[in-house]
């Protein structure tokens, strides 16, 4: 999967055309085939963008930032990516018009030791869902207009795994999860979806959420974190990977999308346009035997 | 004054450790979610001291906790009554081991802001009763540039006791400090031999030749200081910073930040005070009371960042409030390396 010429190509073209202010892709840092995401101003910079199987971070994450407000943006995006595109144009957070979408036909990406991550291998929808272009082996296509039809559901080993254990070693599980974490926030501010202009967890004078870095305000901030996610997060893992502790997180997320997906008639976030999400919706055909 | 030097192998480097962890106190590298974090230990099997530096968090906050008790509180309409914190017994001796020499002087440098207006007695009493043992790496990291900047790599003068691999081997422990060598002359190291016809110096030598020739980054951190102070309209800072995320993860990992906040956990009228960490690249941080942020937008918080360290620090104190450990370009969530920001702002083309 290396399509850097076609973006390079296609960033250049789009600049030339005065269709877009800033292109966000992704750049090598010279080692180690490490890739890390570049915003260029101009055609001039296009030979910086690359694209392999090591473009990892969600780029959607940049369309809050401050550097591509009220602009026009073309953004690459892979299949989850797409989805949490698509949630954030559901919930009015960007304007189609102002982007324009590379989507890859993902065939799952990288981490430094060459092996796929986890949540590529359990991808359900790796065609992006929005998109202007779809780059793929067998050349360029217009974006889909159709709506994606996802692949077979697949648990995670992970949360199986933990779901089997009894109450208490679940908590006592978490518990060291929680205990590790230091409050940086990194997946926070690394999450796609996560645009609020003040979080509930940075409110310092809150009993619950107050900044400091124990085990129970890392619990409070976390659960809270995971549950407004829950129905939303597309499981693209821009969280885990930033986490400077290595801490499981999709243990959280990806334990909510498939209760989610059991008893929400298999919804699935960001798949199709215009769908809020399983907490925003009412319908008579919901079983009503459970809370989240 | 002259300290002494031991010469042992790795089974005797463990055994020191061992004596260390049955006589007092030993905090070490513990792997855990495949990261590591400095931990009280009881045994030497539970940590590893040859941790490698990318995984593992500094020691700051066995000195400047994540998150430290200021004081309990209690207020109702009868008035407020404040206690000191249980807690935290900061008298306690205590030796860290598996230290890499950048993390030890990160101390160094923290040491003249705690040292300066007002006297953090908390952090002098943490520094005065813990030993650091601390060894110099082989080979640099992929973000490692410590030998880049104002340190003396060579003397290791941060440590109390220093470890040098001598090849063939043979491993170097020699004493940095009073307190290191009163700690080597009171039985835990009963079993090492002495250096004393000064045959230690060749190898050890060698060792830092080997290592300082092993680093890919390397730059005239004094060019730096210079053009940096000169550049603060510069706008390649907003080149720079444009895929920062904004979040606090550089400055809760760098062995020398030190910026905190302070926040309640209050429950009805009973309370505690922490004192938690805080960084200049998140948002919040300039926010004033009133609503108005000095720094709203990411380029001049990065500058912040990059100034704080390079310029500001070395004009007050007389040395970078950066180690060239590499750690937050690591933790970094898109890999923001420090060392790329400032020499790309420093050394670009000024327009005149």
């Amino acid at each position: 999967m290396d399509y850097t010429n076609q973006i390079r190509e296609i960033a250049t073209k789009l600049f030339a055309e005065g269709k877009i202010d800033v292109f966000v892709g992704y750049r090598t840092t010279g080692f180690d085939g490490n890739q890390v995401p570049v915003l260029i101003n101009g055609p001039g910079e296009a030979d910086r963008l690359v694209f392999t199987d090591q473009s990892v971070f969600n780029l959607v994450n940049y369309l809050k930032h401050e550097h591509t407000r009220r602009k026009r943006v073309g953004l690459v995006v892979k299949g989850c990516d797409s989805r949490s595109l698509n949630l954030l144009l559901t919930e009015g957070q960007v304007k189609r018009e102002n982007l324009y979408v590379v989507g890859i036909a993902c065939e799952g990406v990288v981490d430094e030791k060459g092996e796929k991550l986890q949540n590529c291998t359990e991808c359900v929808v790796p065609d992006p869902v929005v998109a202007d272009v779809v780059l793929t082996p067998a050349g360029i296509r217009a974006g889909t207009p159709a709506p994606a039809v996802p692949k077979p559901y697949n648990v995670n080993p992970d949360v199986e795994k933990l779901l089997a254990l009894p109450l208490a070693e679940r908590t006592e599980y978490f518990e060291e999860i929680f205990e590790s974490c230091i409050r940086c926030n990194a997946c926070r501010h690394s999450c796609p979806l996560c645009y609020c202009a003040k979080c509930c967890i940075d409110q310092e004078t809150a009993t619950l959420y107050h900044g400091a870095n124990t085990t129970s305000s890392a619990f409070h901030a976390l659960v809270t974190w995971s549950l407004h996610l829950a129905g939303r997060c597309v499981d693209c893992r821009n969280c885990e990977k930033a986490c400077p502790r290595g801490l499981p997180l999709h243990l959280l997320h990806k334990q909510n999308e498939q209760v989610i997906y059991r008893n929400f008639q298999e919804h699935l976030a960001g798949v199709v346009e215009g769908d809020r999400g399983a907490f925003y919706k009412y319908s008579l055909r919901d079983p009503d035997d459970f809370i989240m | 004054m002259s300290f002494s030097t031991y010469i042992t192998d790795q089974a005797g480097l463990r055994k020191f450790y061992e004596a260390l962890v049955n006589t007092m106190e030993t905090y070490a590298p513990v792997e855990k979610f495949g990261r590591y974090d400095f931990k009280k230990v009881a045994t030497v099997d539970e940590c590893d001291p040859d941790s490698p530096i990318a995984a593992t968090q500094s020691i700051k906050p066995l000195y400047f906790p994540r998150s430290a008790k200021v004081m309990k509180y209690t207020a109702t309409s009868a008035g407020t009554e404040v206690s000191e914190t249980d807690g935290d017994p900061l008298a306690v001796k205590r030796a860290v081991i598996g230290v890499k020499h950048c993390d030890a002087r990160g101390l160094q440098v923290l040491d003249k802001v705690y040292n300066w207006d007002y006297i953090d007695t908390d952090y002098q009493q943490r520094r005065l009763n813990t030993i650091l043992v601390s060894a110099r790496c082989d080979r640099a990291g992929t973000h490692c540039f410590c030998t880049s900047l104002d340190y003396d790599v060579e003397n290791l003068d941060a440590a109390d006791i220093a470890i040098v691999n001598g090849g063939d081997g043979k491993i170097y422990l020699s004493a940095r400090t009073q307190k290191g060598e009163d700690l080597m002359k009171s039985g835990v190291a009963g079993h090492l031999s002495g250096v004393t016809d000064g045959s230690e110096a060749a190898p050890m030598k060698k060792q830092f030749e080997d290592f300082s020739a092993s680093f890919r980054l390397k730059m005239d951190y004094a060019e730096v200081n210079g053009n940096l102070s000169k550049i603060f309209d510069s706008p390649e800072f907003e080149n720079v910073s444009a895929n920062c995320v904004s979040c606090n993860t550089c400055a809760f990992i760098c062995p020398t930040c030190h910026c905190f906040k302070i926040s309640d956990e209050k429950i009805r009228d009973t309370g505690v005070r922490y004192k938690s960490y805080d960084s200049c690249n998140n948002g919040y941080f300039t926010l004033m009371a009133g609503g108005h942020n000095p720094r709203p937008v990411k380029y001049r918080r990065w500058r912040q960042r990059a100034m704080h360290k390079f310029v500001y620090y070395k004009e007050r104190f007389g040395e970078n409030l950066c180690v060239g450990c590499g750690k937050c370009t690591i933790a970094c969530p898109v890999n923001i390396s420090i060392f790329e920001v400032v020499n790309q702002v420093a050394l670009a083309p000024v327009e005149e």
